[in-house]
């Protein structure tokens, strides 16, 4: 399990994190924000769907691709945490569909 | 090392011309500077479409359209080849019109491939599509596939049936002497009494030792390749008047293209990205389809490509010796008839003569204009 | 904005090297992705999330004033600007709040750092499998650790993460180390050598005693490494002695570092294969000049050297640059550059004897079972490149064609080290000949928005 001990009481914002709420300190990283909430899956492998967590955390393997407000593919251990955003595990594969929402303005 | 016939260059001209001659019993030698489809052949967008194909280049490339719904069973190898239909998009009245006199004059020659198709159509096949786009035309059999697997599909079946690729060597001298073509590189001598130029980006090179001149250019289209996106397409997608091309691939990649060209370093083998137009090419790719907005890039690329000054290639005997031929110049439009190609040029070889008119293309073509 | 120099990257090289041009009065500008500069040796050392960073040790510690001498120099340093794009005409492309923005420069320094060894054992891809330095960032950055993990590998930085845990009071479930017994005879006539540098071994000898003297289980001369678990990591197998078993849910892996090369290999410089190290590194001169004279890498990136080291090599390269750009006589450079040549002249037989001692086993560097994943985009297999190169493949590029292997998000950064190193093995020949990919700009994913906000300015307009 990962735990913080981070010692100094930054100030605090609050993202969700696959829909769970979760408080974080100004400036974590996202990828220590979903791990320390037990979020441990960041995308599921584009062929076989298996679960793919954080490997480098230095922005080299580009494992941690999470989806950020929406916007897919940004690396959970480079960004930080903002308040109100929200972290959802990439889930894109070989077989996603996009889904049709009416006609494109 | 000898052969009947020395194939000089290993894209998808080449290595079909040495599948269709080896397939004939030819001994056929290919030789190739890098490694097979380093170049156009490997790194072009892959487009296999009829879709607004010059009129001069359509019975050829009707042939090869044939070919290629047929062509993993023929090479049995994976080609990639998907049928999927190619959209070109309208997004005005003048573009509409563009398109209807495109479609009279195809009818009046009796083609029928190419068919309009309303704002309604458009929208059901491209249900993401821009509000503001009008209409378009469709080429039902058209579609995409994998070049670099495909020219090595080539290369893979003709190697069954004899031909032989030496990689990694770079011709550095061609001469005829008599009966027989001398070809050198860096350490090696070939020898054959038939050579089959298809150097793309450096042809006129080639030909230049064979004795024919020619006004070839060589330009670095550039492309885009996306992380994987949910799928939103089927068709290969361009535009009647805008730099649009774009197609998605079965594994959720989606290649953008356009024509955009970045800068062609022939001499060093290399080419360089203008990004600026890669940005106008990205801007275009999202008013034309506002999911891709938060597509991600994932490599930027360009080839070398070789053009000629009508855009039609070069498919031909030498005009200036015997037992020397030509096909290069396919002007950023050649990979859908390599299959076909393939096939002329084994008929040249073999027989001296081709069932299909190749007047546009002879290679003397342009000796008495001023360019 | 047109400058001088531009520096990608404000670890150890990059700091040094910008406080060197910039009171010299060259116009220099440093970009780096973290919003601090430190680079991921000093990451946070200014500000770290710690109470005590002391646990982390004095090297850390003495990064702050390094950081502190860059900040109050006259280098313009823009944080959290990612570099994507560096071009040989000068012009460097990157990325800060979202927007895409040009500079221009005379010369450029590239201070890329290092990556970790890529170390494909069955079951790499396992939730909870990380690198060792992995746990340094997550500690440095965020103050965030691992309970009860497994470290494996080998190397000066995996005892150190160790030690740094045990220090802080976490526990620790084992270390697997993997430095072959044998590793410890022939490393042995480069001790003397080595001890010319007496405070590094020092160091060294007692962060292995301090780790010896915890009572933490270590198992030595481990082989055969096979992460257990079927949607996450349960723990390690491995070989020492007899078949072993520790389980956990974490598991750090390490073998080394070797240069983080994709930017130097998009600007198509020249690279060479450093047998010693066992990695490709970009080719310089002993000035850090690349093969294009106005490109210049320096520290880790350019050939693993250590963090003290890299502040010497920036420097070196900085004033190599300010030679280049006429602020300095020949004559000057090399009198002001004799104290950092002594430095590192001093420091490579310490590390020759590390590179000796840790160099990578062959079996932890490629995969030994044909279903073991080599590329972990496109979630290749050892099986999958074999099968290509018997399809005639037998170039990196090829290979990738074929197969898609490298061609995924990371660019390679993952797989490409072994590509070379199996095709090497498969073709009988040296790594040299067989090549690396070939790679381009952008360096990470970019969105098609992001970059169509991309506007470039005509050249040589004043701002």
């Amino acid at each position: 399990m990962f735990s913080s001990l981070r010692s100094t009481p930054a100030k605090t914002v609050t993202v969700t994190v696959n829909s769970q709420s979760v408080a974080a300190p100004e400036g974590q990283t996202v990828w220590a924000t979903m791990a320390l909430a037990g979020q441990l899956t960041t995308r599921k492998a584009a062929l076989s769907g298996e679960d793919r967590s954080a490997f480098c955390a230095m922005g080299v393997c580009f494992e941690c691709l999470v989806q950020i407000d929406g916007t897919p593919n940004q690396q959970a251990c480079l960004r930080r945490v903002r308040d109100g955003m929200h972290i959802q595990t990439q889930d894109i594969t070989e077989t996603s569909k996009a889904p049709i929402q009416g006609i494109p303005e | 090392m000898n052969a009947d016939v020395l194939i000089i260059g290993g894209g998808i001209q080449g290595c079909s011309t040495a599948y269709h001659l080896a397939r004939s019993g030819a001994s056929v030698i290919v030789l190739e500077k890098d490694y097979i489809a380093r170049h156009a052949s490997g790194v072009n967008a892959g487009g296999v479409r009829l879709l607004g194909r010059d009129l001069a280049e359509m019975p050829l490339s009707k042939a090869s359209m044939e070919m290629w719904q047929l062509l993993d069973d023929i090479l049995e190898e994976d080609t990639g080849f998907r049928q999927k239909s190619v959209i070109n998009i309208a997004v005005d009245e003048v573009d509409i019109a563009t398109l209807k006199a495109r479609d009279k004059k195809m009818q009046a020659l009796g083609h029928s491939h190419e068919r309009m198709i309303d704002q309604a159509e458009l929208r059901e096949i491209l249900p993401h599509v821009h509000a503001s786009c009008v209409g378009g035309a469709v080429s039902d059999m058209d579609g995409y596939a994998l070049p670099y697997q495909a020219t090595n599909a080539f290369r893979r079946a003709a190697r069954r049936f004899g031909a032989r690729f030496i990689e990694g060597q770079a011709l550095n001298h061609l001469r005829q002497i008599g009966p027989v073509w001398i070809a050198r590189t860096q350490d090696k001598t070939y020898e054959a009494s038939t050579v089959v130029n298809c150097a793309g980006a450096w042809a006129d090179q080639v030909a230049m030792q064979i004795g024919d001149n020619v006004p070839l250019s060589h330009a670095a289209p550039m492309l885009m390749i996306t992380a994987r996106l949910p799928h939103f397409t089927g068709p290969v997608v361009g535009a009647v008047s805008r730099q649009l091309s774009f197609k998605q691939f079965e594994n959720g990649t989606v290649l953008i293209g356009g024509g955009a060209k970045g800068f062609a370093d022939r001499a060093n083998n290399t080419t360089r990205l203008d990004y600026a137009k890669l940005a106008r090419a990205a801007k275009t790719a999202i008013e034309f389809f506002p999911i891709m907005r938060s597509a991600s890039i994932n490599r930027m690329w360009a080839g070398l490509e070789a053009y000629m000054p009508d855009n039609l290639p070069v498919i031909s005997p030498a005009a200036n010796a015997d037992n020397a031929f030509h096909a290069f110049g396919f002007s950023a439009h050649g990979f859908q008839m390599g299959p076909i190609v393939g096939k002329v040029m084994a008929d040249l070889v073999l027989t001296g003569k081709s069932d299909f008119d190749l007047s546009a293309f002879r290679i003397d073509r342009y000796d008495r204009k001023t360019l | 904005m047109t400058y001088d120099c531009v520096i990608v990257g404000a670890g150890p090289a990059g700091m040094s090297a910008a406080i060197e041009l910039a009171n010299a009065g060259a116009r220099v500008l440093v970009l780096d992705r973290a919003p601090r500069a430190g680079g991921q040796i000093f990451r946070s050392a200014a500000n770290s999330p710690l109470s005590d960073s002391g646990a982390l040790g004095t090297d850390y510690t003495a990064g702050s004033k390094l950081i502190e001498r860059f900040e109050a120099s006259n280098a313009e340093h823009l944080s959290e600007a990612d570099v994507w794009h560096v071009g040989e005409d000068g012009t460097v492309l990157y990325t800060q709040d979202g927007i895409p923005r040009t500079v221009q420069t005379r010369e450029i320094l590239l201070c890329p750092g290092a990556m970790e060894r890529p170390m494909p054992i069955p079951g790499w891809t396992l939730p909870g499998v990380m690198t060792a330095g992995a746990a340094q960032v997550m500690l440095k950055s965020d103050a965030m650790v691992a309970e009860r993990a497994i470290f494996a590998g080998s190397g000066p930085l995996l005892y150190l993460i160790v030690a740094q845990y045990l220090r802080l009071g976490v526990k620790v479930a084992a270390l697997v180390d993997t430095t072959p017994r044998r590793n410890y005879l022939t490393s042995l006539p480069k001790v003397p050598g080595a001890l010319r540098s007496w405070p590094m071994m020092f160091k060294g000898l007692g962060m292995m005693r301090e780790i010896a003297s915890s009572g933490i289980p270590v198992f030595k001369g481990a082989s055969n490494l096979r992460v257990l678990g079927q949607d996450m990591a349960t723990g390690l197998e491995f070989g020492c002695r007899e078949q072993q078993r520790v389980m956990s849910n974490h598991v750090f892996l390490h073998h080394g570092v070797i240069p983080h090369s994709n930017i130097s290999r998009s600007l198509g410089l020249s690279h060479i294969w450093n047998a010693a190290q066992h990695c490709w590194q970009v080719q310089t001169d002993a000035w850090g000049q690349s093969s294009v004279p106005h490109v210049s890498v320096a520290g880790d990136g350019a050939g693993i050297i250590g963090a003290d080291a890299a502040q010497s090599a920036g420097r070196l390269t900085a004033l190599n640059i300010l030679k280049r750009l006429g602020r300095l006589t020949p004559a000057e450079r090399d009198r002001k550059a004799s104290e950092d040549h002594a430095v590192l002249a001093k420091m490579a037989p310490f590390r020759a004897f590390i590179d000796q001692l840790y160099g990578p086993s062959k079996c932890l560097c490629l995969p030994q079972q044909a279903d073991t994943i080599v590329c972990r985009c496109e979630e290749r297999r050892l099986q999958d490149l074999k099968e290509g190169f018997e399809q005639g493949a037998r170039d990196p590029n090829a290979l990738k064609s074929l197969t898609r292997c490298g061609m995924g998000p990371c660019q390679g950064r993952q797989c490409g080290p072994i590509v070379s190193s199996l095709l090497a093995d498969w073709r009988q020949e040296p790594e040299a000949q067989v090549g690396y990919y070939r790679l381009r700009s952008p360096q990470r994913l970019l969105s098609l928005e992001e970059l169509s906000r991309f506007q470039s300015r005509p050249r040589g307009g004043a701002e």
